[in-house]
């Protein structure tokens, strides 16, 4: 060895807290800032995320413009407005610039989001790749309009807005609109487009209303199909299942009551008072306790406890599923020759997360994949692009038995399947949030759903397949009908045989049930 | 307007009416098969049942024949009022185009123009020549008798030894004299070639019909015009195996194809003379059989089944050559020597009335 050996205080002296800014700075992968055209997707993506929940929030219908225009090579801005209820100027740089800050996040809701990384990422990516801030534009319909330049302090996870001018709010325009440049990205119409991006959340929003302006100038209206805002996810305690001694003490250290049997029966759903003696029982713990004193250990005996312990699935009237009709709706984007889809009802995963899964099944229309079958991923309405291979739900999808459902050929069958998972928590493969996880009880429910849809399309599989011989057969009979006419003409020397024909036609039309 | 033209006018004006009416079209063709075929015992041959299928334009295995059957009769109707004849083979050329709009042919292939000129046949109860038609032809007539030919007369021994041939038709010729005992058909062209070299007709007073294979129409009605017009019995020579005692069987008794015209084709008191499982043994001719293949013996079981053959000696023929496992041509006579089969096989047989029923 030549080299020294190195005391503590020389190896801790380069030593600093890294902020969650900096660290996906330096991680922007896991937020899905990988490859040129993700990234650009991954972008659109947290603008429209953002615009989506706002006006959900609002209970407002969406109505989201998004135009990409092109800079340079490589170089792109984008703009995403809402129609939402605006942001108040004090909470800009909140929302904007700082990671992990959301409205939502340790709360036990369904969310298109989750983490609260979204749309600060999406500014710190422009800010990162091109050194500038973003611009929102923000009013609430009856103040002035907001403009102001927002960036973020990487170091200390802040934002900050540098500039902001007001200016008189004449045509009472509310909501937000956020402008940001990006470098080292690439516009495409591929699958992974912001294109193929947008028609996907289209289909899963179809109360919203989409215009795409595409760096050529081309403009695409993703009209709504339904006019009614869906009902807003509400807040649902957590159940006992699915908790974890982390989640457990971070509730406990919130919480306002005074003992943990109390903070058990007020903070969780199920949780009984006969349920609290039985942990009690079970843990060996004294429950008097008051909560904000519990300890790691004690968190993880309690959490033991709940696992040993059987509880009423948890409610779940806090999901809110696209449901069939809406779902149908929003398949009409594709003009599919048939649809199917189905809401099924709630379950848990891991004891106690509550899901719900949704499947649509469409067949024909202008079905992207020229070949075979097109798997449209969905985690609350938010459609999943990437990572394909390692999700669940494509999983599910490829290991049913196609052939059972009347698909003939499913490498080159035009069919689109929709799933939409729904639930207070989507199992994530990663960070980047484009695969769901391998949950035995969501991947059982998925195949369940699209066995539902299965059934229905075979039969219409079975009809098409029905129609298509009726259309043969009247083929084969119109194919002969010149030539039998022209030699009964002959054969009774007639000068014209063109009745005898038309004759034809119209028996084999009333055999088929068709008009002449 | 003659009988032939009124039928297929007829049968045109039928399927015109059902296509103005606006229902659906459908020919009514007798059924030709072995399902509708019966063995007359009174007549002792081969008559066509009542049994008629239907064939229905909207049906999709029937619209292509259905075209074809209206494509013929119109044709045939042309030719009869043209006073034209064509051929089988040429109407399935005349016929042959394809299907505007459709890379697909009228006819892919004879056997199919055939199948419906048959149809034709049936249906209206005309004959081929009737319509105009003349078969290919095959076979020839070689002995003593005078044969009127139109402006032509002349002698079938006097032709050389290749005798007269026999057109398609011969509801036109005439037999002014006969000076023969006998008829012999044989089966192949080179015996009955052998038989006229060693003079048989000559000194057996026979007249010799080579068929060559399935006696043809032609053929098959010179015989039995010659049998039931100058009462020549008819003796039948073929090979010693299922498709000779087919042959037979059709110059006797009629064939299922043409069950329809048995009465004017066929020869109930025609006799068989060989070759025969038992001459085998009696002319030690066992060096000269040839194994049976399996389709021999599955035709040999056929011929087992058929009512026509039902009669105790065929039975105990097709058992024996099935017992053998062999068949045996009428040339392995020549085993023997080249003379033999004129000189000792046929007089002797022919003596003794040895035949098979």
């Amino acid at each position: 060895m030549n080299q020294e050996q190195r005391h503590a205080n020389d190896i801790f002296k380069d030593f600093r807290v890294q902020s969650v800014s900096e660290f996906f700075r330096k991680n922007a992968a896991m937020l899905g800032y990988t490859g040129k055209i993700r990234s650009l997707t991954t972008l659109i993506h947290e603008g429209v995320t953002n615009a989506l929940d706002a006006c959900e929030d609002a209970r407002i219908l969406p109505d989201i413009k998004v135009e990409i225009e092109e800079l340079g090579t490589e170089h792109y801005r984008i703009t995403v407005e809402d129609n939402a209820s605006g942001i108040p100027l004090s909470f800009i740089p909140e929302v904007f610039g700082r990671m992990l800050a959301g409205s939502k996040a340790h709360r036990n809701i369904q969310s298109r989001g989750q983490q609260g990384i979204g749309i600060s990422g999406a500014v710190m990516y422009s800010q990162v790749t091109t050194g500038r801030p973003s611009i929102v534009l923000t009013s609430t319909g009856d103040s002035p309009i907001v403009k102001c330049d927002v960036q973020i302090d990487v170091e200390h996870n802040i934002g900050r807005v540098i500039h902001k001018k007001k200016r008189v709010n004449k045509e009472n325009w509310r909501g937000t609109k956020l402008i940001f440049e990006v470098k080292e990205v690439l516009y495409n119409k591929s699958r992974y487009s912001p294109y193929n991006y947008l028609r996907m959340t289209s289909i899963s929003n179809p109360h919203a209303r989409i215009t795409f302006v595409e760096p050529d100038g081309t403009k695409i209206i993703f009209d709504r199909s339904i006019d009614t805002v869906p009902k807003s996810p509400k807040e649902t305690k957590p159940h006992p299942k699915g908790i974890t001694p982390h989640d457990l003490l971070l509730m406990a250290r919130y919480t306002d009551k005074r003992t943990i049997s109390s903070f058990l029966l007020h903070d969780f759903v199920r949780i009984s008072s006969a349920r609290t003696k039985d942990i009690e029982k079970m843990s060996s713990l004294s429950l008097n306790k008051h909560p904000k004193k519990m300890t790691w250990k004690e968190a993880e005996s309690l959490v033991k406890a709940f696992k040993a312990i059987k509880f009423v699935a948890p409610p779940t009237d806090g999901l809110i599923p696209i449901g069939d009709e809406s779902i149908k709706k929003g398949m009409e984007v594709i003009s599919p020759e048939f649809s199917y889809s189905v809401t099924r009802s709630a379950l848990t995963y891991k004891g106690g997360i509550p899901f719900i899964v949704e499947v649509g099944v469409a067949y024909g229309g202008n079905h992207t994949s020229s070949n075979g079958m097109d798997i449209i991923r969905y985690a609350n309405r938010a459609p999943l692009i990437f990572d394909q291979g390692g999700c669940a739900i494509t999983e599910a999808v490829n290991s049913v038995d196609w052939k059972r459902y009347g698909v003939r050929d499913d490498d080159k069958s035009p069919l689109t399947v929709f799933v939409n998972l729904v639930s207070t928590h989507i199992p994530y493969t990663s960070a980047g949030k484009q695969a769901v996880a391998q949950e035995e009880e969501i991947y059982s429910e998925i195949r369940n759903g699209i066995m539902d849809a299965g059934r229905s399309l075979k039969s219409f599989l079975r009809g098409k397949r029905r129609a298509h011989e009726k259309r043969k057969k009247m083929d084969t009979l119109r194919k002969y009908a010149p030539e039998t006419a022209s030699a009964l003409g002959g054969l009774l020397k007639m000068k014209n045989s063109s009745k005898v024909e038309e004759k034809l036609y119209t028996i084999i039309g009333k055999k088929y049930g068709e008009k002449a | 307007m003659n009988e032939v033209t009124e039928k297929l006018e007829q049968f045109g004006l039928s399927v015109y009416e059902q296509i103005n009416k606006e229902r659906s079209p459908f020919l009514k063709i007798p059924q030709r098969g072995l399902s509708n075929v019966s063995f007359d015992e009174k007549n002792r041959m081969l008559s066509l049942g009542n049994k008629a299928s239907k064939r229905y334009y909207l049906n999709v295995a029937h619209t292509r024949k259905f075209m074809q059957t209206i494509l013929v009769a119109s044709y045939c109707r042309r030719l009869v009022e043209e006073g034209r004849h064509a051929g089988i083979r040429e109407l399935y050329y005349a016929l042959k185009h394809s299907i505007s709009g459709t890379r697909e042919n009228t006819f892919d292939d004879q056997t199919e123009s055939n199948a419906i000129t048959e149809d034709i046949e049936v249906s209206l109860d005309l004959l081929r020549e009737q319509l105009n038609l003349t078969a290919d032809r095959r076979g020839y007539l070689y002995g003593d008798v005078l044969i009127k030919d139109g402006e032509d007369e002349f002698n079938a021994s006097k032709l050389g030894r290749g005798g007269w041939a026999v057109p398609g038709t011969v509801e036109d010729i005439e037999f002014p004299e006969v000076d023969a005992e006998y008829m012999l058909v044989v089966e192949t062209a080179a015996m009955a070639d052998r038989l006229i070299e060693e003079k048989f007709a000559q000194k057996n007073g026979a007249l010799i019909v080579a068929c060559q294979g399935q006696a043809p129409r032609g053929v098959r009605r010179l015989i039995q015009r010659l049998h039931f017009e100058n009462k020549l019995p008819v003796i039948v020579f073929t090979d010693g195996d299922p498709y000779g005692w087919y042959i037979y069987s059709t110059i006797k008794q009629g064939s299922m194809n043409l069950a329809y015209l048995s009465k004017r084709l066929s020869v109930p008191d025609a006799v068989f003379v060989g070759m025969t499982m038992k001459d085998i043994e009696v002319y030690s001719l066992k060096s000269v059989t040839e194994r049976l293949k399996a389709t021999d013996k599955s035709r040999i079981k056929e011929l087992k089944s058929y009512e026509w053959f039902k009669h105790k000696k065929w039975q105990k023929e097709l058992d024996l050559c099935l017992k053998l496992g062999v068949r045996i041509e009428q040339q392995a006579l020549a085993n023997k020597s080249l003379e033999f089969v004129a000189k000792e096989y046929l007089p002797e047989k022919i003596e003794h009335k040895n035949f098979l029923p």
